[in-house]
């Protein structure tokens, strides 16, 4: 067994060990350990009292360190040596300088939104970048923010609405953070029209993972900015960004009604290719109903939308789809149960979207507040299992359509979330082994599967083959996934192709020589 | 008094699995073992894709020392009285031949968990807010404390007896032996499992090359004798397959538990006290335990931690997170879902209608004949129940379970 042993650890991150069994055992599934092992601690002595001398607090109580024991998903466990919380970039860079020379694991937490345990530490230390939360400064003029990347969005949002200001896109949940999204990508309703939230970045302050305190963006420092954006903390912890932002309006809100997942996509992507729209995305319950939510910043963009290409819209009315609905259940008297369960869905979600704290005058004020509330009330519950897909557009239909086959298989109740990004063409560098799909153009769509868990336990096996089940069809069409890290990065490989993920692990080694940022995420 | 979180009771692929969950999760975790590590143990070793899945994503790629020769195993070929043979790859590809000895001993070391071999368990206290364990280390009296046990002590746990004295008198008991013998000659194909679907051989006989020799076993109803019974099987491998063995060089044998997963009556624990794996039940169709036990042995642990962080009993979140399990494993036996379903790794349906029709005759014919002999234990009525009951309620009734 000494041989075993020896043989385990000398298999480097990012690369897969020798398998024994045969070259066509488990077809396409890569030998890697999605589930990772805890790190033995070997010269984490060494390393705490280099961050004493540093004057770093390093928390290392089980109370503290408990705190980080999993993450939104709720599948992945580990518990971190220690827990530092992020002060500065100084303090950081510090650290990361004593961690690559005591090959000690950093691991970086935002809001601990992660679904598959990229943000949970399997030991080492933990990086808690909730403590670095200042807005730095407001250009109303310049329309720019720059802010400390452990900020949560709805924090930033309170202080931008201060000054009338509001940000331009940042993900429905609003209790990640900036750095985190800009990390991942970050879909909001706008995405459509102007990009995922990281596309919104100006410019950042990042600490490489040998401990460099590098300004970057398009034109300084391109390549690191290219890298650090969509590069699921790879190369190096975001401390501060600028980000662009815009003059703050209330929404027009329009609901139309779908029975059919291909009619209200085809819908969508209609208004999308016409730039019809400022907002537009799709919430369903199960496939029975399916709202197309569409909206606006203007007046004159919401009469342009009512007089073009709303008569070109196939979804219904409240009341009209009500009609449909109650027709349908009468033919099908068999289906009362899932009937009654869109009854209670709708009398509980509705008049959380139209409160009259927040609509006045049919406009939405604090959409953020609103669709943020709505995700945790109705959608959040202790695991978040929110696998999804991201395609190019002429496969987007398939790919819904053939999730939604697997939530029905899996689960009595489900909500599908579907939302179009547009592509930037001069941040192609930055979508390189992202949740962009290499043959999009134009848009990549995404869609979100999310199983209703309410009062109900399930077993991490049952959550994760359903997970895998989705995960599986984003292989078979040259997909990708919006969250590709962590316990699923076994398909990274399986949908990026060794010759981009080798080249990416390469550059991960060269900015990283102890492999020692994040290390459990990607490689 | 030793105090921890959790003492797992055995140091299979179950108790490594459920201390991969609970030392990840930051408990406290010590397995008890009564034997030396690593230790020796009666299985086929053939793995199921699913088992060997997990076995990758938890505990890294298998090392070379924990397989036997052949490495893999390609499927299984089931054989009947006929004469008809149905070779049946796996869905995954080829599949891992453990070495129980070497594979139990690397899960066990890769969860992490602190284990304590030669130390035999005894007996249990469960004090509601805490469990006694008394176990006996080179022969001498030791006790621990523990929040929760785990027992995954395999078919005739001594954990479920001391919970339910009365189970080991409640179920119907097999015997599982096989023996290694020299090959002279073998035409059985050495990438698969062999199964045979015969009432005269046995309630359970197979036959599968390693190491260089040719292991050949019969399973049957406790009280039978196994060298008759083994004799029977190589005299008619010998006549129908023309397999030419030398004199077995070494034997095993061991108990088996094969209904509860069958009929739906699996034994979960009670209070504190968790079972899983083959002791609670645990055990695929063709008699593979090794994956649902990794699994089952998870979820055990993960209960542990989601009834700590949610403040629920043990038992009300172990019973609600197994039905996954116990669903994916009683499919196994249920034959609706043999008929319309897919629920083996391998396409028994496919193959079947890959056969002539006459072929296809014999095939359902030697099976009922096959399953008559079961008949004795009365689980047609139960079996029946279940098969209607899975697709009305989305599963199969807990009320059965212990």
């Amino acid at each position: 067994m000494t041989t075993a042993t020896s043989e385990r650890t000398s298999i480097e991150h990012g690369t897969i060990g020798p398998c024994h069994v045969g070259p066509d055992s488990l077809i396409d599934i890569k030998r890697q350990q999605t589930n990772p092992s805890r790190w033995k601690g070997e010269s984490w002595s060494a390393f705490a009292a280099a961050l004493c001398d540093f004057g770093i607090e390093l928390r290392e109580s089980v109370a503290a360190r408990g705190t980080f024991a999993t993450d939104a998903g709720g599948t992945a466990y580990g518990l971190p040596h220690g827990v530092v919380i992020a002060r500065s970039a100084v303090q950081v860079s510090l650290l990361l300088k004593a961690a690559q020379q005591h090959r000690v694991p950093v691991t970086v937490r935002g809001g601990g939104l992660t679904t598959e345990g990229e943000s949970v530490a399997f030991g080492g230390v933990l990086l808690d970048m909730t403590g670095m939360s200042r807005v730095l400064h407001i250009d109303t003029e310049a329309l720019t923010v720059r802010t400390e990347a452990g900020i949560f969005w709805h924090s930033l949002a309170e202080e931008l609405r201060r000054v009338n200001m509001d940000y331009l896109s940042a993900p429905l949940n609003l209790t990640s953070s900036v750095g985190g999204t800009l990390g991942v990508g970050g879909i909001d309703v706008n995405s459509p029209r102007l990009g995922c939230s990281a596309d919104q970045a100006l410019a950042l302050q990042v600490v490489t993972p040998t401990g460099d305190i590098v300004e970057c963006s398009d034109t300084h420092n391109a390549e690191l900015f290219q890298r650090v954006i969509l590069g699921y903390g790879q190369f190096g912890v975001i401390t501060e960004a600028t980000l662009k932002i815009r003059r703050y309006t209330p929404l027009r809100m329009h609901y139309f009604y779908y029975d059919s997942l291909r009619t209200a996509i085809e819908d969508m992507q209609l208004l999308n290719r016409n730039d019809a729209s400022d907002y537009s995305g799709i919430l369903t319950i199960m496939d029975c109903a399916v709202n197309l939510l569409v909206a606006f910043d203007s007046d004159e963009r919401e009469a342009a939308f009512k007089a073009n290409w709303q008569p070109k819209l196939r979804g219904h009315g409240e009341f009209g789809f009500a009609l449909r609905m109650a027709l349908r259940y009468a033919l099908r008297p068999w289906k009362l149960g899932e009937a009654w369960f869109l009854f209670k869905r709708k009398r509980d979600i509705f008049p959380e979207f139209r409160r009259s704290e927040y609509l006045r005058d049919g406009l939405m004020h604090d959409r953020t507040v609103v669709f943020s509330r709505a995700v945790w009330k109705f959608w959040g519950s202790k695991q978040m299992v929110i696998p999804d897909l991201a395609t190019s557009a002429d496969k987007f239909v398939e790919a819904v359509e053939r999730g939604n086959q697997v939530c029905r298989k899996y689960f009595p109740h489900y909500t599908l979330y579907l939302v179009g990004i547009k592509l930037r063409p001069e941040h192609k560098p930055h979508y390189e082994m992202s949740c962009i799909p290499s043959d999009a153009e134009g848009w990549a769509y995404g869609c979100e599967f999310e199983p209703m868990i309410d009062g109900h336990v399930y077993s991490r096996d049952h959550l994760q083959s359903f997970k895998n089940a989705i995960y599986d069809i984003g292989v078979e069409l040259g997909g990708s996934y919006y969250r590709f890290g962590g316990m699923m990065k076994g398909y990274i490989r399986r949908v990026f192709g060794d010759e981009v993920v080798d080249r990416h692990l390469a550059m991960k080694r060269r900015a990283d020589p102890a492999m020692i940022l994040n290390r459990e995420v990607i490689f | 008094m030793r105090t921890v979180d959790v003492i797992i009771v055995g140091a299979g692929l179950s108790a490594a699995a459920a201390a991969k969950r609970l030392v990840d999760s930051g408990l406290e975790t010590l397995v008890l073992e009564r034997q030396k590590l690593p230790r020796h143990k009666i299985c086929s070793g053939i793995l199921s894709p699913r088992g060997h899945r997990f076995l990758l994503e938890n505990f890294g790629p298998l090392p070379r020392e924990v397989l036997h020769d052949p490495v893999s195993c390609r499927g299984v070929t089931f054989h009947f009285p006929s004469g008809v043979s149905m070779p049946m790859d796996f869905f995954g590809g080829t599949t891992p031949h453990l070495h129980r000895k070497f594979s139990d001993h690397w899960a066990i070391k890769q969860s992490g968990a602190e284990v304590h071999d030669q130390t035999s368990f005894i007996g249990l206290q469960d004090h509601g807010d805490h469990v006694i364990v008394q176990a006996r280390k080179n022969g001498e009296p030791v006790e621990y404390r523990a929040r929760y046990v785990i027992g995954a002590d395999g078919p005739s746990s001594p954990v479920t007896r001391a919970i339910y004295p009365d189970y080991p008198q409640s179920i119907p008991w097999f015997f599982v032996g096989q023996k290694f013998h020299e090959i002279i000659e073998c035409p059985l194909d050495e990438q698969y499992f062999h199964f045979w679907f015969h009432p005269g051989l046995g309630h359970y006989t197979w036959s599968h090359a390693r190491d260089g020799r040719q292991i050949v076993g019969v399973g049957f109803k406790s009280g039978d004798n196994f060298a008759k019974k083994h004799a029977n099987v190589v005299n008619y491998l010998g006549e129908k397959h023309g397999v030419r063995l030398g004199e077995p060089l070494d034997d095993e044998g061991c108990a088996e538990n094969f209904g509860p997963s069958l009929v739906n009556r699996y034994v979960f624990g009670k209070g504190n006290v968790l079972i899983t794996g083959q002791a609670g039940g645990f055990l695929n169709m063709i008699g593979e335990g090794m994956s649902c036990a990794l699994h089952s042995g998870a979820i055990s642990g993960e209960a542990i931690v989601e009834a700590r962080l949610r403040n629920r009993p043990v038992q009300e979140m172990y019973r609600k997170m197994i039905a996954s399990e116990v669903r994916r494993t009683t499919d196994q036996w249920n034959p609706l879902k043999i008929a319309f379903d897919r629920p083996h790794e391998a396409d028994f349906p496919a193959a079947l209608m890959a056969l002539g029709w006459r072929d296809r005759a014999r095939v359902l014919r030697d099976m009922w004949r096959f399953v008559v002999l079961y008949k004795e234990f009365n689980w047609g009525r139960q079996i029946f129940k279940a098969a209607v009951q899975r697709p009305l309620i989305g599963g199969y009734s807990m009320r059965h379970w212990r």
